[in-house]
């Protein structure tokens, strides 16, 4: 079989990641990744900084060409697709910098959201986020980090995507607004997957079927039972 | 509504004014300010909305200009069909060159579309010369014939026609901004990564706002064309290729009425400023540099949020209704 060859082993995989080579021109950042997400599975990958895991995300999401390696969706090979093209597809990627278009109301981001993925019902949206309700009418710049994830997260949902790739949805948020997400996601899990990239070990270990740990570019531990996927075990690889 | 009902009043006011001008200022000024605004309407919208600063739109005016010009001189009379030729020609030149440009950001896109002005200089003066006359230009003032209705060959009737024109125009950028392909645009020069994300293609929006915003400049050209009844290879001179970005930020970049305000400022000064020192260019020089180090916003972008205040009587820039304010 080639090596990037997007046959995949097993065909309930919603998104499958083979021996994934990722370079910044000379410098190559994952060796050999591999990956499996079936439907409806929150899968987290941990790791320090610079371990890789928004490398991959960004793969996936179709942002950096990977040097080697097949990543599908189903049937269908992502590995040159544009990345509005896996967009469309209904994989949509959460980046980590919290950044919603500033000049854009929080409707008008919306708005671009339901536009692109022909899904105008916000009440999904605004049943998980009712804080985002209050705020149509300001604009992103004007909104905390709290909020601009909620809105961020919201205008991913439109559409019903299949796989959210969700970057460090954590970071630089308060713990009550943390417990938010951890059940917001718990939620989303019932109709979409997630790929959680997360140094927040004790989210990750109370919400992922699946635990991926990255440790300079290579996947050193694999935690798929829950028995094993505990902050303290998830520490030991990293 | 109360938003529609406010553009609208603002919408009035500027025309209103401009109407007004008509009666105290001469014919061939306003004339000029109306068609440059349009010329600049297209430049202010890729710099304002896109991020596009283009080097290159005498290129676009003069595949305009040029296209009205050889129906006028080799085919026809009519001056209204000359200018739906005039936009044609924009269209197509902007639709065959905007799937190489648009790939290009910043530096490189101001200087390729540069590059094409010069060259759309030397095809219609030398090149093209047997066709285009070279430097004595296509004179057709007279093979004009007279219209029904608003006899667009005689300039008070022009103006009337021009005023419409501008009038459409800008209705249909102000549209183009409350439009999720307004968005879309803002979208991409804020953040074009973010923009794929959500499933648009960035070159696709950045093409359409390109042929958009150049066919407005065709337009303009075609109507320099009819309103002159002379074009000759100055339209597209790459020394003249800086105005309408000038104009633009002058204006204000990206506001609506920056356009119109720009293009009536600058006509205004180039002709009361060169009645007194030669070198005009010298004092515009001066005041761009001037509204660069004041904050980059221009004269209306630094008028709109005073008179906003003075009218509405309220704080303006406050959380509630930011959006919907912030692209007037």
């Amino acid at each position: 079989m080639p090596p990037d060859s997007g046959v995949m082993a097993n065909t309930g995989e919603i998104l499958a990641v083979r021996g994934l080579n990722v370079s910044y021109g000379a410098s190559k950042v994952l060796f050999d990744v591999g990956l499996s997400v079936t439907p409806r599975q929150i899968v987290a990958c941990v790791g320090r900084n610079g371990a890789g895991k928004s490398t991959l995300l960004k793969s996936i999401a179709g942002f950096l060409k990977p040097d080697s390696g097949a990543i599908s969706s189903g049937p269908t090979r992502l590995v040159g697709l544009k990345s509005y093209e896996i967009a469309r597809m209904g994989i949509k990627y959460i980046p980590q910098d919290k950044k919603v278009f500033s000049d854009l109301t929080v409707r008008e981001n919306l708005e671009l959201g339901s536009y692109a993925s022909k899904d105008y019902n916000w009440d999904r949206i605004t049943d998980y986020f009712p804080r985002l309700k209050q705020l149509m009418d300001r604009k992103g710049g004007y909104l905390s980090g709290g909020e601009r994830q909620m809105l961020m997260i919201g205008r991913a949902l439109l559409g019903s995507p299949k796989v959210l790739l969700v970057d460090e949805p954590a970071e630089g948020l308060a713990p009550s607004i943390v417990a938010h997400l951890k059940d917001v996601f718990g939620e989303l899990s019932k109709n979409t997957a997630l790929v959680l990239v997360e140094q927040n070990l004790p989210l990750v270990c109370a919400i992922a079927s699946k635990v991926y740990a990255l440790k300079e570019g290579r996947i050193v531990a694999e935690l798929a039972d829950r028995e094993s996927i505990k902050p303290d075990v998830c520490e030991r690889y990293l | 509504m109360m938003n529609a009902i406010r553009w609208w009043w603002g919408l009035l006011l500027a025309f209103s004014l401009l109407a007004a001008s008509w009666a105290f200022l001469p014919l061939p000024f306003v004339n000029e300010v109306v068609i440059f605004s349009i010329y600049t309407m297209g430049c202010s919208f890729l710099l304002g909305r896109v991020g596009f600063i283009s080097f290159g739109q005498p290129a676009y005016l003069a595949a305009g200009a040029y296209g009205t010009a050889f129906y006028l001189f080799y085919f026809g009379t009519d001056p209204y069909v000359g200018i739906l030729i005039g936009i044609l020609s924009g269209l197509a030149v902007s639709g065959i060159v905007g799937p190489l440009f648009v790939r290009l950001r910043s530096d490189y896109f101001a200087l390729v579309n540069l590059a094409l002005a010069v060259i759309f200089y030397y095809l219609m003066q030398k090149v093209l010369a047997d066709i285009t006359k070279g430097d004595n230009g296509l004179w057709f003032l007279t093979r004009m014939s007279s219209t029904p209705v608003l006899d667009i060959s005689t300039p008070s009737h022009f103006f009337v026609f021009a005023f419409l024109v501008a009038l459409a125009v800008w209705a249909f950028y102000k549209y183009l901004d409350d439009s999720i392909f307004g968005a879309c645009c803002l979208a991409t020069k804020i953040n074009e990564d973010k923009l794929e994300f959500l499933g648009y293609s960035n070159y696709s929006v950045r093409l359409l706002a390109f042929i958009i915003a150049n066919t407005t400049t065709a337009l303009a050209g075609a109507m320099y064309a009819v309103y002159l009844g002379f074009v000759s290879p100055e339209i597209t001179s790459p020394h003249r290729a800086p105005d309408p970005v000038v104009v633009t930020i002058l204006g204000g970049t990206g506001t609506l009425y920056g356009p119109l305000v720009g293009a009536f400022a600058y006509t205004g000064m180039k002709d009361v400023i060169s009645k007194l020192i030669g070198n005009w260019e010298l004092f515009i020089g001066f005041l761009l540099v001037f509204i660069m180090l004041a904050g980059e916003k221009g004269i209306w972008g630094t008028l709109q949020p005073r008179l906003e205040k003075l009218f509405s009587g309220r704080k303006v820039g406050t959380v509630a209704g930011d959006g919907a304010e912030a692209r007037r």
